[in-house]
């Protein structure tokens, strides 16, 4: 069955380049009310589960070709429409949002530290020294993230924590053209024992998206 | 390569956290990360919008097939190494 999907909203702007193609190399489309856009395309759904790894690559290949140009909210990836009716609904019933929100976060960037437990700090330890063990780096783990919010005070326009199972994930809004000072701020900072560390980003910023739009709504069914 | 630089994108790794991708910054991005980013965060369709199929959220139902995809993938990659 054909559905529409929805990849990122942006604001219009002179010079912009569109994604070329999109999701099993679809063509992409674009919707416009006046000054926001939000790039679609028509898929075939639900996707194969044999492809759905490269689905989603082509998917954030869509979205950061976008991004790499300027802000963007982008959708989840499963976040499919009926028709183009409901995606023009959708879009003019919460269009304040994604401007307000797009105003909100232009030139702004979203870099990720997540720091875990690292697995070779457990070698030959028994099942109940290991979960011990993990359980004491990780409340030592707070602290270092305290110092990497500390340390990116001159540059983060917000900081948001998320615990994970393995540690925390520190996501950390920044200006386009922040993302080299941030990984050299981070790695700057000594890491703990048995703690280890993972950066990535830029990512566009949907830890930041107002609640409007990203609040999950799982009663929505059909 | 460079020390410490992965391979290039390749979906079927039998270690696919180690999968990367170049991003527009040119930094290693890992299939995990990207999976996380576009089916964990970003804009939620509201309303009365199809969200799930046979009365399956479809978030859940996609995440079960990315996870089986993974495992299948695995499994396959390491059936291929032990017939060579």
């Amino acid at each position: 069955m054909t559905k529409v999907l929805a990849y990122c909203a942006f604001l219009h702007r002179e010079g912009l380049k569109l994604t070329p193609c999109g999701v099993n190399n679809a063509t992409m489309r674009v919707l416009s009310h006046g000054n926001l856009r939000l790039l679609w395309s028509y898929v075939e759904w639900p996707f194969r589960d044999s492809a759905i790894q490269r689905n989603a690559v082509e998917f954030h290949g869509a979205v950061s070709h976008m991004f790499a140009q300027g802000a963007v909210l982008p959708f989840r990836l499963l976040s499919v429409f009926d028709d183009e009716q409901a995606i023009i609904e959708f879009v003019e019933a919460r269009k304040a949002d994604f401007v307000a929100d797009l105003e909100r976060l232009r030139n702004l960037v979203q870099m990720e530290c997540v720091i875990y437990f690292a697995p070779q700090a457990a070698t030959g330890l028994s099942g109940k020294d290991y979960l011990e063990r993990k359980a004491e780096v990780l409340r030592g783990a707070e602290g270092y993230a305290e110092r990497i919010r500390n340390v990116l005070s001159g540059i983060s326009r917000a900081v948001r924590t998320r615990e994970s199972k393995n540690g925390l994930r520190i996501f950390v809004l920044v200006e386009r053209g922040q993302e080299h000072s941030f990984r050299s701020k981070v790695r700057d900072l000594p890491l703990p024992e048995r703690l280890a560390r993972r950066i990535s980003g830029p990512w566009p910023p949907s830890e930041f998206l107002s609640d409007a739009l990203k609040m999950p709504q799982m009663t929505g069914k059909t | 390569m460079a020390p410490g630089r992965r391979t290039p994108l390749s979906l079927m790794q039998n270690d696919f956290e180690s999968v990367t991708l170049a991003s527009a910054s040119d930094e290693d991005v890992s299939l995990l990360d990207i999976l996380d980013h576009v089916l964990n965060a970003g804009v939620v369709i509201h309303g009365s919008l199809v969200l799930s199929i046979a009365g399956v959220d479809l978030v859940y139902l996609g995440l079960n097939v990315v996870l089986t995809s993974v495992e299948t993938a695995l499994r396959n990659l390491r059936a291929e190494e032990t017939r060579r």
